[in-house]
């Protein structure tokens, strides 16, 4: 008989495979067991260091105490004679969590992002989600008051600010100290700046742009510093102050490259430190990549008011669905919904928001879309008619927004008037976009020359030529392609030819730097209640690609923008940023269509959810005990 | 056969370098250019990114300036296991320490001369003097130091260069000689190099100042770059690879390079995404074989039957939804808890996961347990739409062998059915099985787009898809390349097996 493969063979090499399999599973298991004794080694480490750190220093609530001294003792030999000390109060949270119904302590919150951060690296990672991880892990200077968008101290107790703008004193909180309990000195201030965002070495490129005004960085005392600055800005001040600070002790473990290739390596003074922070270079194969949740822990060791809840997660799930159904299931507790999920359940799911605050709000953060006119001269040569203000003017009444909003964004959002954010204090309550109003718009291009001349359902000027101009927009989205559309109808029914031109989204740029565009239709973000107009509507950034790409040039707007940049004092600032945003207003250089709204739905298992004109403050949040269901707080 | 597959491995690198230049052209062409992704990101642009810094530093950092082929080049060279030059050198951390490179020529030389020879050889006998002067500090703080110098001087000097090139555009457009601008509007040296130089306007001063300010800095540039080559020729770690030719050609391990959109090494990234693919394949493709092959002989064993055809249909219609509905449905209903709820909606481990035991017990379901509960639905969606082609290849071919003289003959002297069923038949069957065997390799290596996007799976698909996304190339060329590689060795597999499988396939 002929010795072939049978079936007792195979039984017997499928045994084998199972025994193979087993084997590797245990390893995997014992290695498991082993990652975790050398965790709780670790904890065991820390919490023996931290043992003898007390009994060095009994006394570490000593200092927090001597703050509260009376504001007569305050100490200020450390400023510079003659110029006012700004002295600040408390670090308090915006609201009091403890005062709540339902008030506990721990408890997890788990955001559903879209995407993830790339790194978790102060000043290297620069998208969006990331700087939202950063920002509970890391503290700067400053901080902004959520509901009144003023800077207050974080770790500055004090500060002096030069009337001539070119410097700037810091006193340091004595009580402030990193989440490994080392107090947070002028020294560090010092380096973080000098040895680590300027450090060419480190690639943090786009935070080291931002900083080139920073001419020194000088330690005056164990916890002064002083700025100095090589041009009197406004921005100066939140530069400076508004950037995290981080530890020289903890960072100068590693090296420049490990610092630039690292995906987690992310220590500060917060209210959270971040569960997988590398604890030295040797410990680095540990760190968060992504991939992973995100997980914070509350620092216990937190200088300023505890949070209440003991660990934050941030998952992401791209898939819009997916999303909300991971945040219906409880697999999150905040989601940011789009519009029309938004829209469809608050339409016909009343039982939603028992469980769920649905909230929709315009804050510091949401920035406006808009369509820019090209003012200048193409590339081609060819100038776009939309260097005459009567011809902007009537372009933006010829747009019903309120209707697009309606139609295109179902409903979600405001009409944009200006640059200026809403909630900031720079934005002009007198100004109100330009109404909808087709035979004032008309009247306004007849004004301007351009007629319908012969009859054809077009408008002409005296030459003959046509009105028609191109539209620029980004491919890829049903909202960009509905916008489209209804932006040709509109002009149509003025006798205006409008040919879309979709590009793709990553040639937007080289559009822009070189101008070769007639309309096009783009978003500008928004981060801070305040920002340099400068790059945009200067007549100097036309030039050298600056972010003037429609190439309008107005020596009123110039002389504001000027005059706010150089204005210190930040009440006087903004009633210029007001006039400001009067003469864009008039002159309508862009069209502006839309401010979005931010839109979250937060699970009712938690208490003190405050929507601030700064955002939301998870540092606040408390899960709630004791089946007690929270109230909608605002 | 030996010499067969030696010819077939050497046809492979003609092979590799034709599909990498493709690539690498194609993202090259792309609207934007390589990289073009860097500087825009999302549907907003925030007004503080300062675009015209960072490009000018981006340039610079990845060579994006210069002509594609020879961008193709350096990429070569970074992969190739053989190097030119002096040897890298590995610092305490790990990180590979290379030498400096070139600095690039300052433009405009017939305007405004390079400094003279003696200039540059002066700069360069003062960086030497400053690393003298270092010599006694620690080799690793001095590198470091020597190294963060000369890449601020290196920088402070292409960002003159870029503002030379400004201040020429704009002298340019101020005399009106639109010409020597290029289509982008902005200056090309090229064509400024044959003119005469005509001083004694405002836009003039800006420029000669320009032009100054660029050869200052370039001196700066050079000195400093002297005082980091010495350092580096001091050795102050030690060398990596073989030494070939002393200082010329030593071999080397192949460096996919850094990502730009992450900064950080494409290898690393394939080493995150890999595993949690083939994770998902390797439980994916023997369920789809397991049940495919099967039915399929089955089905041509009961031809015409109930079975034959039902199984057709289910397959077919399986086969026929698309995966993006398949995955939407199964979140919308399967895993949400106001239908069924049975199944959690992203992620392979629960959060708690990292507590529980291997193996279920204590009171839960246990990590193991708990991944496949995870992965079911994102398997369910790879594997559905498999079964049909299998099963109808391996139904066809055992149809075409069962009608075959052999089976007859085999019948005929009473050999019993399942015998010539699984012996003689399958066997035969086998052959055209094996070419869509191989095919699995290279996408066990893929990754689902589709799938990985609606299950939130960080595998390769979205890698890739990412990569494509921002134009990042060193990730796109190393996946292409890795895959290419996966894909050239499976043909080689297949052909190799066809030998083994049938007698009369021979390849000498």
């Amino acid at each position: 008989m002929r010795n072939g493969f049978g079936f007792k063979d195979l039984v017997m090499l499928a045994l084998l495979l199972a025994v193979a399999v087993s084997v590797w599973l245990s390893m995997v298991q014992r290695d498991r067991q082993w990652e975790l004794l050398q965790r709780v080694d670790a904890r065991m480490a820390e919490l023996e260091q931290r043992m003898q750190q007390l009994r060095v220093a009994p006394v570490l609530a000593a200092p927090a105490a001597s703050a509260k001294a009376a504001p007569a003792a305050r100490d200020e030999s450390w400023a510079r004679p003659g110029v006012k000390v700004e002295w600040q109060s408390e670090v308090a949270l915006a609201s009091d969590p403890a005062a709540q119904p339902g008030f506990a302590e721990g408890g997890e919150f788990t955001e559903i992002f879209e995407a993830q951060p790339a790194k978790l690296v102060p000043y290297i990672s620069t998208d969006v989600y990331g700087t939202r991880v950063i920002e509970s892990v890391c503290e700067g200077l400053i901080s902004l008051d959520p509901k009144t968008l003023k800077m207050h101290g974080q770790l500055a107790g004090a500060w002096q600010v030069d009337p001539d703008g070119l410097w700037l004193r810091v006193q340091l909180r004595p009580e402030a100290c990193f989440s490994d309990g080392s107090p947070v000195t002028a020294e560090d201030v010092r380096w973080t700046f000098k040895d680590f965002v300027l450090n060419p070495l480190i690639e943090a490129e786009r935070s080291r742009s931002l900083m080139d005004n920073i001419t020194d960085v000088k330690v005056i005392g164990e916890r002064t510093v002083e700025f100095t600055f090589s041009k009197a800005l406004f921005t100066n001040t939140l530069n400076a102050m508004g950037n995290p600070i981080l530890s020289k002790r903890f960072y100068t473990q590693f090296e420049p490259s490990q610092i630039n290739q690292a995906t987690g390596v992310l220590f500060g003074s917060g209210p959270y430190a971040l569960a997988r922070c590398p604890k030295g270079p040797g410990d680095l194969a540990g760190q968060w990549t992504p991939g992973n949740d995100v997980v914070l822990v509350r620092n216990d060791r937190y200088w300023g008011p505890k949070s209440p809840l003991a660990s934050r997660r941030f998952k992401s799930i791209k898939d819009d669905l997916a999303r909300l159904v991971a945040f219906r299931n409880g697999e999150g507790s905040m989601v940011l919904p789009t519009s029309p999920q938004f829209n469809k359940i608050a339409k016909e799911e009343p039982d939603f928001a028992k469980r769920a605050f649905m909230m929709k709000w315009i804050n510091m953060r949401c920035g406006y879309s808009f369509i820019a006119w090209q003012c200048g001269p193409r590339p081609n040569g060819k100038t776009p008619p939309f260097g005459d203000m009567r011809v902007r003017r009537a372009m933006t009444m010829l747009l019903d927004r309120e209707r697009m909003i309606r139609d295109i964004w179902d409903g979600i959002g405001i009409v944009s008037k200006g640059p200026m954010n809403p909630e900031s204090p720079g934005s002009n309550p007198a100004v109100k976009p330009l109404p909808f109003d087709p035979d004032g718009a008309k009247s306004l291009l007849a004004e301007a020359g351009w007629k319908d001349r012969d009859g054809d359902g077009t408008i002409e000027n005296e030459k003959g030529e046509k009105f028609r101009f191109e539209y620029t927009y980004a491919t890829g989205g049903e909202i960009s392609e509905k916008l489209a559309r209804f932006v040709k109808d509109s002009y149509a029914k003025a006798g205006i030819e409008v040919f879309t031109r979709p590009v793709d989204w990553s040639r937007y740029q080289d559009l822009l730097k070189t101008r070769d565009f007639d309309a096009i239709t783009m978003g500008w973000s928004a981060n801070s209640p305040e920002s340099d107009p400068r790059q945009i509507f200067h007549s100097d950034s036309v030039k050298e690609g600056g972010d003037n790409f429609i190439q309008w040039k107005s020596a009123k707007v110039d002389d504001l923008i000027e005059q706010g940049r150089r204005t210190m004092d930040e009440a006087t600032r903004m009633l210029v940023w007001q006039q400001f945003e009067a003469a864009i207003a008039e002159e309508q250089p862009y069209t502006f269509v839309r401010v979005a709204p931010w839109l979250r739905f937060v699970s009712r298992d938690f208490g003190n959810v405050i929507t601030y004109r700064s955002g939301l403050q998870p540092e606040e949040f408390f899960r709630v005990g004791g089946g007690v269901v929270p109230t909608p707080a605002n | 056969m030996g010499t067969y597959i030696a010819r077939r491995l050497l046809l492979m690198i003609p092979t590799l370098l034709g599909i990498t230049l493709l690539v690498f052209s194609l993202v090259a062409l792309a609207p934007g250019g390589i990289g073009a992704g860097l500087q825009v990101s999302g549907g907003q642009m925030s007004d503080t990114s300062r675009v015209m810094q960072m490009q000018a530093y981006l340039e610079d950092r990845y060579g994006l300036n210069d002509p594609v082929i020879v961008q193709y080049g350096r990429w070569l060279a970074q992969i190739s296991p053989l190097k030119f030059g002096p040897r890298f050198q590995r610092s305490p951390s790990g990180a590979w320490v290379r030498p400096p490179r070139d600095l690039p020529e300052p433009p405009l030389q017939g305007w405004f001369p390079a400094a003279s020879q003696e200039a540059v050889a002066n700069a360069g006998t003062a960086g030497l003097a400053a690393f003298d002067a270092m010599k006694a500090q620690d080799a690793n703080d001095r590198h470091r130091a020597l190294q963060r110098d000369s890449e601020a001087s290196r920088r402070a000097y292409v960002g003159t260069v870029r503002a030379t090139r400004e201040a020429l555009a704009d002298w340019a457009r101020a005399n009106d000689r639109k010409d020597l601008l290029d289509a982008k509007g902005a200056a090309d040296p090229a064509r400024f190099e044959g003119m005469q130089a005509v001083p004694g306007s405002p836009s003039w001063d800006a420029l000669a100042k320009a032009a100054e300010a660029m050869h200052v800095a370039r001196l700066q540039a050079i000195e400093r770059a002297a005082a980091e080559r010495a350092s580096f020729d001091a050795q102050p770690y030690p060398s990596i690879g073989l030494p070939l030719i002393p200082g010329t050609m030593w071999l080397g391990p192949p460096d996919l390079g850094v990502a730009f959109s992450r900064n950080r090494p494409v290898a690393d990234l394939i080493a995150e995404a890999l595993p949690v693919t083939l994770l998902l394949n390797l439980i994916a493709f023997p369920i789809i074989y397991l049940i495919a092959i099967p039915t399929g002989v089955l089905a041509a064993m009961k031809r015409g039957s109930w079975f034959d055809s039902a199984s057709g249909a289910i397959f077919l219609m399986l086969w026929s939804v698309p995966t993006v509905l398949a995955g939407v449905l199964l979140i919308g209903f399967v895993a949400n808890k106001q239908y069924l709820g049975l199944f959690p909606v992203s992620g392979l481990h629960d959060t708690q996961a990292e507590n529980w035991t291997f193996l279920p017990g204590a009171g839960t379901r246990g990590w193991l347990m708990d991944m496949v509960w995870h992965v079911a639905l994102p398997v369910t969606c790879l594997v559905y739409g498999g079964f049909a082609v299998l099963s109808k290849q391996c139904r066809a071919a055992m149809l075409d062998n069962l009608s075959a003289d052999y089976v007859r003959t085999a019948k005929a002297k009473g050999v019993p059915r399942m015998e010539v069923v699984i012996r003689h038949v399958f066997r035969n069957s086998l052959l055209p099985l094996i070419t869509m065997f191989v095919g699995i390799f290279p996408a066990m290596l893929g990754g689902s787009v589709i799938v990985e996007r609606i299950f939130s799976v960080p595998g390769m698909g979205t890698l890739i898809l990412q990569a494509i996304d921002l134009r990042d190339r060193e990730i796109i060329l190393a996946n292409t390349f890795m895959i290419a590689c996966v894909n050239l060795l499976a043909l080689l597999l297949a052909d190799i097996l066809y030998a083994v499988a049938d007698p009369r396939v021979s390849y000498e």
